[in-house]
């Protein structure tokens, strides 16, 4: 046996209290125990008001995610004794999954959440009748959206994602890779007008690269990786007016015309407009020296090689 | 013998934050390491690249790696961002030997040279922070910070994903800690020092992107620090040179110097502070240097 103090965070605003807090349940358990039939004992054994979300108990649901000492995970795949192992506490905290508001105890409201992932289209829009029989994918062809369809809609990427956090608009990683799993199916029609609909405000572009998504997926999914597949996605159908595609053009620019970075190049290529507000910073990055007085590019040695690269490598996204 | 690397600074450590590669230049020679020019070596793309043409990013990446190779030595880098993607290219084409074949045959089309997948890459950051590393900066005879309160700034890319970069749990990073406490300053703990800067997308998505570094400068400030230091020269543009404008959107002060990683190494071995460039800063670092008595 093993014993744990569970510090949970509790919302109960039907019962007056607006004010959340953490209450500590104290529970004796097997060593192998996880973090969801702990909460459920709790629930059974100590206190029947608390609110927790579970269905399958087993990984494929999805609706158990929730944060154990800081880091999203499924409640139903986190043993307990490992979970206090990696944290080095014999106490260990649980708390509803971030970016989204709580409604009870660990209990979120997905509205957002959902409502996001209908407006990818997460669905398949062939073109023209429906054949007699069902269509054929070659094993290859689904190899390519394998990862993506693996995703279980848990919302554990969603939780920790840091533009998200900073714009609560962003469209977030679950959908996009849904996004990615239909625009990227040979059977799907949209593919230009998918990477159209996820170019705009709130859109690809808006992702940071913090790589939470990646981190946490308990599926392996990728998330990030996926949303840069749709920016290839959208690079190939000549979906580049986005500031964020302008600002990898940059780079390709960059590349063809020297090999390394052209800083000036980057910052008016990518805003031209909007940079004009940024006259300021850029006065004080020139007097600084962090901006080239001179737009030369930076020249690498055997640039031919990188130029035949540029022109012989062909994407097969 | 010192312990050779071929060298990647990157391109912001090249041309926007040229103190990071002086102060690494000028601090190498202190940690017994030999920094091998790489002439041929292209910018990583640093994910921009990736995300338009991934097949061009491998194979930039990949001649890259190529020409640490045939130097011999294995690729020291200063800057997250490039870490990322040098080793992400090398772990694809490491794990299959048909997609190196691959990217073999676009190299050898184009002249260079193949990758045999023999190339390591590792931060100065990592170099450093092992018992070899830390037993390098010791024998320095470190004359300290004199307990200056840092607030180590990760930033993501040297932590994320784990399954690519892999040195040290990325919940709970410990090398920055222990490097500031091993050359004598106080540690200013703080829960945003593994946040995004937000410095991908401070050019598309301005405003998204302050709102990013505004957690982790707040919580550094909070936190009692008097100086934040960061591996990564993005991170950095981020903190330091949008800092007022971050304050602006937010309402906020911080007043927070930010330092690079060598530079606080620098200060702590008593390097003289003109070699470390500290007047490219655009948030004043008098306080820190008064403190470590520099």
């Amino acid at each position: 046996m093993a014993a744990t103090t569970f510090r949970v965070f509790r919302y109960q605003p039907d019962s007056g209290d607006l004010e959340s807090f953490h209450q500590d349940f104290a529970l004796e358990h097997e060593e192998k125990t996880t973090v969801l039939d702990a909460l459920l004992r709790i629930q059974n054994e100590q206190d029947g008001t608390l609110a927790v979300r579970y269905s399958c108990r087993s990984a494929i649901c999805g609706s158990c995610a929730c944060k154990v000492n800081g880091k999203t995970v499924l409640a139903c795949m986190t043993q307990v004794e490992e979970a206090k192992a990696e944290s080095g506490s014999s106490t260990l905290q649980v708390d509803p999954i971030g970016n989204f508001a709580p409604i009870k105890d660990l209990v979120v409201d997905m509205t957002p959440f959902w409502e996001k992932f209908k407006a990818v289209k997460p669905f398949l829009i062939p073109d023209g009748p429906a054949p007699d029989k069902e269509r054929l994918v070659p094993k290859a062809a689904m190899e390519k959206v394998a990862k993506e369809s693996a995703c279980i809609l848990c919302a554990a990427c969603y939780s920790e994602c840091n533009s998200l956090a900073a714009d609560p608009e962003f469209v977030g990683p679950a959908a996009f890779a849904w996004g990615y799993r239909f625009a990227a199916d040979e059977r799907d029609s949209q593919r230009k007008d998918r990477a159209k609909l996820y170019s705009g405000e709130h859109g690809i572009w808006d992702c940071t690269r913090c790589m939470f998504c990646n981190e946490r997926c308990p599926k392996g999914v990728d998330p990030r990786d996926a949303i840069e597949k749709l920016g290839a996605i959208a690079f190939q159908e000549k979906v580049t007016k986005d500031k964020g595609a302008r600002h990898a053009k940059a780079f390709l620019i960059s590349m063809k015309t020297g090999g390394k970075l052209n800083e000036q190049l980057v910052g008016g290529f990518t805003d031209p407009v909007g940079g004009a507000f940024n006259a300021p910073l850029a006065l004080r990055m020139l007097q600084k020296g962090k901006l080239p007085a001179s737009p030369l590019t930076h020249k690498v040695q055997d640039r031919d090689q990188v130029t035949k690269l540029m022109k012989n490598v062909k994407e097969t996204i | 013998m010192p312990r050779q690397f071929a060298y990647y600074p990157g391109c912001v450590a090249e041309f926007s934050s040229k103190e990071l590669n002086a102060t690494t230049k000028a601090l190498a020679p202190l940690l017994d390491i030999e920094l091998l020019p790489m002439p041929q070596a292209t910018c990583c793309g640093a994910g921009d690249i990736a995300e338009a043409k991934p097949n061009l990013y491998l194979a930039l990446n990949v001649r890259i790696l190529s020409e640490a190779e045939e130097m011999g030595a294995d690729i020291l880098t200063i800057c997250n961002v490039c870490t990322l993607n040098l080793r992400r290219a090398n772990k694809m084409v490491k794990e299959d030997p048909r997609l190196l074949e691959q990217v073999n045959g676009e190299l050898v089309n184009a002249g260079a040279r193949p990758y045999q997948g023999t190339i390591d890459v590792t931060h100065l950051l990592w170099y450093l922070a092992t018992e070899e590393g830390l037993s390098l900066l010791e024998q320095r005879g470190p004359k300290g910070l004199n307990g200056l309160r840092v607030a180590p700034y990760y930033g993501c890319q040297l932590l994320r994903p784990s399954s690519v970069m892999g040195f040290e749990d990325p919940d709970r990073p410990q090398s920055l800690e222990r490097l500031i406490t091993a050359l004598g300053g106080e540690v200013a703990d703080y829960d945003g020092k593994s946040r995004c800067c937000g410095f991908p997308i401070i050019l598309a998505r301005e405003q998204v992107a302050l709102r990013e570094s505004h957690v982790a400068l707040a919580g550094a400030r909070d936190a009692g620090a008097q100086a934040m230091v960061t591996p990564c020269p993005l991170c950095h543009l981020a903190m330091d040179a949008y800092q007022r404008k971050t304050e602006q959107l937010m309402g906020e002060e911080y007043a927070m110097p930010v330092l690079h990683l060598p530079q606080l190494i620098g200060l702590a071995l008593g390097m003289p502070t003109q070699s470390m460039e500290f007047k490219r800063h655009f948030t004043p670092v008098d306080d820190v240097l008064a403190t470590v008595g520099a």
